[in-house]
């Protein structure tokens, strides 16, 4: 891995923990509606630099914010490193199957969906165990993710758009 | 940046997925209320102890001895009542039909409560990330 990677990895986790600090600030209407900020910036990772980096910011962001909230090593954290990891893993599979198929905004429905889908599933063995409850929340969360989901995707295109943009006009400011 | 610029770039592929999502959690949101039972339990206490538990989806109509006699609880359409108490101002009674919340008597020191999930306790509190 060449150094100028670890230094893109390192200011792109940043970032990500940022968001997701932000983020748990805001106040929610509904306590499990959570934006998925930190999406943006694995989502950007990943359409610039590719799966390894995109893997590695998440991971890192997840194990930051944990440590930062309190959760780790509880169900909370399993929750999050679960639908972190396998959104990643989503987005990529269908950014490299499908090329050019989906935009920023696809691939981020992709991720949310496969986010959320994976912490109801984890929640279902680690918290609750009943299958109705789950049941029953399952539209209601894939509804508000397709939501968010949208609107991330649509901030990483925008965000995506700028760097390429910028890298081309000069060509030194490409470190993301 | 305009939002028609935008719009776009945004493939073929992206809208028919976002409208396949849309319209899978929105149907399925109306699917599952109509197929999964609500599970909502009544409960019926004598003395703080639970005496019985049953589910709010079918009707019939018990008793509990208490102190003053028996009081006669009614589950009906996804409702309770007390329908009759030994009591004097019969306020329980007076309550009449609920579908969420509790009726109490407490002469006859008889609680009942309509209640979701009750064999595990288990809510989702966690703070996920």
């Amino acid at each position: 891995m060449l150094s100028q990677d670890k230094y893109r990895i390192a200011l792109l986790s940043a970032y990500a923990v940022g968001l997701h600090g932000l983020e748990s600030l805001l106040p929610s209407p509904v306590p499990w509606l959570k934006f998925g900020l930190a999406n943006i910036i694995t989502l950007i990772t990943l359409m610039l630099y590719g799966f390894r980096p995109a893997i590695m910011v998440t991971l890192i962001r997840v194990l930051i914010s944990s440590l930062f909230t309190g959760t780790f090593p509880g169900p909370a954290f399993l929750l999050s490193l679960g639908g972190g990891v396998v959104s990643t893993l989503a987005m990529a599979t269908a950014l490299s199957a499908f090329r050019g198929l989906f935009s920023a905004v696809g691939l981020s429905l992709i991720g949310a969906f496969f986010h959320n889908m994976t912490q109801l599933f984890l929640a279902y063995f680690l918290l609750i165990r009943r299958i109705e409850p789950i049941l029953f929340i399952t539209p209601l969360i894939m509804l508000l993710g397709t939501l968010t989901g949208l609107v991330n995707g649509t901030v990483s295109e925008l965000v995506i758009r700028h760097i390429k943009k910028s890298a081309i006009t000069d060509p030194a400011s490409g470190t993301g | 940046m305009s939002l028609r610029k935008l719009l776009h770039s945004t493939t073929i592929a992206d809208k028919v997925l976002f409208s396949l999502l849309l319209l899978l959690s929105l149907s399925g949101i109306f699917l599952i209320k109509a197929f999964v039972p609500e599970g909502h339990t009544v409960v019926i206490e004598l003395d703080n102890k639970p005496v019985y538990l049953l589910p709010l989806d079918k009707d019939g109509i018990v008793s509990v001895d208490g102190p003053l006699g028996k009081t006669t609880v009614e589950i009906k359409d996804n409702s309770v009542r007390i329908q009759d108490s030994p009591c004097r101002n019969k306020l329980c009674v007076r309550q009449g039909w609920i579908k969420t919340g509790a009726l109490v008597c407490l002469p006859n020191r008889v609680v009942v409560t309509i209640d979701r999930g009750r064999e595990t306790g288990n809510t989702i509190d966690a703070v996920t990330g």
